[in-house]
């Protein structure tokens, strides 16, 4: 076991914490999934509106690698499909029919799970329709399943702000989440990963290796833990896998079926009584906020604040998502705002010296809080970046898209989500985070 | 200031696109974010950002300059007075030096602001906050006594040439209130070059400053002749409080360091540079003082204490050197980057017979050289991973 204590970073001190407590949602009547949210695929229908599918059967493929399908995360009728420009598929929404027929496939004894095998369990993962809940580093990716990782990475706690509580979503599923992590690690060679920031109930899980990292976000990134503990480098693959959805792999070898069991965050500043929610997902996100709004013009982010994708209250969540934050949409101008050392607002840079206004959580709206400007080098990215990373470098880099020099400063290491305090604390008000995603991209096109 | 508020708005249209005076755009978006923060939104993931943006950092330094404003308003004051055999008392002091600072100030705003506004025009983008900083810095490191044509000139020296036409503020390969610093130093030698002192309101007054007293005297001892000196107090203590003549901003080292806290604390300068800068001089005039018996020249025998209090050297490494822009950009880089203005401005005050003062000059050096140094901290980064990725 390895203890690892990270410096660098930030918890930002956003108000409406949601509450450790679990409460039951109101049934969704649809659910959706968004095939236009999975990078680097090319998506191909296997139903049209009006069809009845059930839980767990496929409702697409990928037509560069036919073998990966997506399963229904409900049973129903297709409502709709809705198409984007290009005709992109943005949405299949589907009706729930409250049976929830589910398709059942082969299921395994809790003890025969860890001598299944890499080949079995890889079967078992694609023909349960669930293979995309794996994600790999670099490029944070579904990944090719004939190419086994180097390594497996499950971060056991979230740091991003208003997150769920994951030893309080895992602690009634602890023989799923054991039985996934299992069926896992036996896909790799090298060893399964397993982070936790303490002891705790998640603490006692066998067939991987468990890290304690304390410290502020971004320390539950899976990034910033790979980083530390195995780090990536030219040829190597680590998969990794959401600790909630390794659950749900987990029931697909104790059941045979698709358990679309998703434990959810409502929180942020404008929500009346934060807390975590029982759904399933790609829940619609009006079952969760129904009735949880003040009132005022709002912002709606499948995601937490710093990686969501802006929605509303007629979306669904995403598929790697299990938060929704809410925050409030400020037209409001301060008088003279930049003349005053001490507003009520924090501020990164000077709230680690001074002016800390206590530990009182702020109201932080969707205003830019000053424009864009050329970099001013006051190390407000090194001071949040907890990675041997040499940022401004490898701004510049990209900016000039010289794909060798983002190579060698080490891009394929970095990962959108793990820059993100970088653009929040920056006072020239860069996009660090889009900007690392433009250079991984370009890196990805170049092979 | 809601009828404010509403003026503004009605105004704005003649500004924006296919308005009458829609090429003055950058000068009312700079008017209107002046008054009022900007109603801009976060258009994509992270939805929420610090309230931190460059108008709050530049207002820091601002703030951390304005004590010594105050001082250098009463030390104007208190100079002229000992040299007209007066006395006066502290508000009239302070009065003497506000009349002298304002006129430099307003000259400095007005030209430098004129360019910054002219440029953001042409290339039609917001006008900068740097030019805050920049203008609140040059009066601070000019004689009380100089000709305010001479502020204009070297303003716009400093403001165009080393800043706007590498592209403005975050380009600048030099820090731009000392490029017209230098500018005034080289262009009007006899006026600014720190072998005479500046006092005003005395006609044909002169004397010679700290650091040109060892400077003119061969196979002397420093400290006594500092020590002997009649005219001004050059004591050690006198120096480090300020009572002593020299430009506007630079002469209260106490003052200094406690803004030199406040910059640390807030963390919009780098205390690296400044730590560095003083290693750099304190080492630098030790092994001068070991060469001191070699040599017959007087300021190698200078302590280092005494070189920490003299010229600009304190004022030059809180405020100039630390410009996030033009310094080093690594933190390896920023040690390197620190010691050597230390070392530099060392070499240049003992060892280089024709400036009594070498700090700005090691700043200018060093501006021009921190690319380098942060090439070869980047190289080793690149490196150190190399040699991972090759296991």
């Amino acid at each position: 076991m390895t203890k690892l204590r990270i410096k660098k970073g930030y918890n930002i001190r956003i108000a409406g914490l949601p509450a450790d407590e679990i409460i039951v949602g109101n049934a969704p009547s649809h659910i959706s999934i968004q095939p236009s949210t999975f990078k680097s695929i090319k998506p191909k229908l296997l139903v049209k509106e009006g069809d009845s599918i059930q839980l767990g059967a496929p409702l697409f493929f990928n037509k560069n690698n036919p073998k990966i399908k997506w399963a229904s995360p409900g049973s129903g009728t297709i409502k709709s499909i809705q198409f984007g420009p290009r005709r992109v598929i943005d949405n299949i929404i589907i009706e729930l029919d409250h049976v929830e027929e589910k398709l059942v496939g082969q299921s395994f004894d809790f003890e025969s799970i860890q001598s299944l095998g890499a080949k079995v369990v890889i079967d078992r993962i694609i023909d349960g329709n669930l293979f995309p809940m794996i994600r790999q580093r670099p490029f944070n990716k579904i990944p090719d399943p004939e190419r086994l990782p180097d390594a497996i990475f499950i971060s056991g706690f979230n740091t991003a702000p208003l997150t769920v509580n994951l030893e309080l979503a895992l602690s009634e599923r602890l023989d799923s989440f054991q039985a996934g992590i299992d069926a896992l690690s036996q896909l790799t060679k090298g060893k399964t990963y397993f982070s936790l920031p303490g002891e705790s109930v998640l603490s006692h899980m066998n067939n991987c290796e468990i890290n304690h990292i304390s410290g502020p976000h971004p320390a539950g990134n899976v990034g910033i833990q790979i980083h530390h503990i195995s780090p990536l480098k030219p040829g190597k693959i680590i998969w990794t896998i959401d600790a909630q959805h390794v659950a749900t792999i987990g029931d697909l070898f104790l059941t045979g079926s698709y358990n679309p069991e998703l434990i959810v965050t409502v929180a942020g500043p404008i929500v009346d009584s934060p807390t975590h929610i029982k759904s399933r997902m790609g829940s619609s996100i009006n079952s969760l906020i129904y009735n949880k709004l003040k009132d005022g013009q709002s912002r709606v982010i499948s995601g937490d604040v710093l990686m969501g994708v802006q929605s509303s209250s007629d979306g669904f969540i995403g598929f790697y998502d299990s938060t929704i934050t809410v925050i409030p949409e400020s037209d409001e101008r301060e008088f003279l705002g930049w003349l005053k050392p001490g507003s009520s607002q924090t501020r990164y840079t000077l709230t680690n010296a001074f002016l800390n206004n206590g530990n009182q959580p702020f109201s932080f709206d969707s205003s830019l809080n000053g424009g864009i400007r050329a970099l001013v080098p006051i190390d407000a990215w090194e001071n949040v970046l907890p990675m041997d990373i040499m940022p401004i470098a490898l701004f510049r880099s990209i900016i000039a898209k010289d794909i060798e020099e983002m190579e060698q400063l080490g891009i394929i290491e970095c990962d959108p989500e793990d820059f993100a305090l970088c653009s929040f604390a920056c006072p020239s008000k860069i996009e660090l985070s889009a900007i690392i995603q433009s250079g991984l991209d370009m890196v990805e096109a170049e092979g | 200031m809601k009828a404010l508020r509403n003026l503004m708005d009605k105004m704005a249209p003649v500004f924006e696109e296919g308005g009458a005076l829609e090429k003055l755009y950058p000068l009312w978006e700079a008017v209107d974010v002046g008054i009022y923060n900007t109603n801009k939104k976060t258009g994509q993931a992270p939805h929420i950002r610090d309230s931190v943006d460059i108008k709050r950092v530049m207002i820091l330094v601002v703030f951390a300059l304005l004590p010594l404003y105050m001082f250098g308003a009463i030390n104007i004051g208190v100079q002229s007075s000992i040299a007209q055999n007066i006395t006066r008392t502290w508000n009239e002091n302070f009065l003497v030096g506000f009349n002298l600072i304002i006129p430099i100030f307003l000259v400095t705003f007005i030209t430098g602001g004129f360019w910054e506004v002219l440029f953001a025009s042409v290339r039609k983008h917001d006008v900068n906050e740097g030019f805050f900083v920049t203008g609140f810095l040059i009066p601070l490191i000019v004689p009380a006594s100089i000709p305010l044509w001479q502020v204009a000139i070297a303003t716009s020296f400093g403001v165009v040439i080393g800043k706007e036409i590498f592209g403005g503020t975050g380009y600048n390969i030099f820090n731009p209130a000392l490029t017209a610093r230098a500018f005034i130093f080289f262009a009007y030698p006899g006026a600014i070059s720190g072998d005479k002192v500046w006092v005003s309101g005395v006609d044909g007054y002169s004397g010679a400053t700290g650091l040109s007293i060892p400077a003119a005297v061969e196979g002397g001892n420093a400290k006594q002749l500092l020590d002997s000196f009649s005219q001004f107090d050059f004591s050690w203590w006198n120096m480090f409080i300020g009572w002593i003549p020299g430009s506007i901003g630079e002469t209260s080292k106490i003052l200094i360091l406690l803004s030199a806290g406040f910059l640390i604390f807030t963390k919009v300068a780098s205390w690296r540079i400044m730590i560095g800068g003083v290693l750099g001089l304190v080492a630098t005039a030790w092994l001068t003082n070991g060469l001191a018996s070699y040599s017959d020249n007087t300021m190698l025998s200078l302590p280092a204490e005494y070189h920490l209090v003299m010229g600009g050297f304190l004022f030059g490494i809180v405020f100039m050197a630390t410009d996030p822009v033009s310094a080093s950009q690594t933190n390896k880089g920023r040690w390197i980057y620190g010691i050597l203005i230390g070392v530099m401005t060392i070499i240049i005050r003992s060892i280089n017979p024709a400036y009594p003062e070498g700090t700005m000059l090691a700043i200018l050096f060093l501006n021009a050289f921190s690319p380098l140094i942060d090439y070869y901290v980047i190289k080793g980064n690149i490196k150190k991973r190399m040699a991972r990725y090759a296991k």
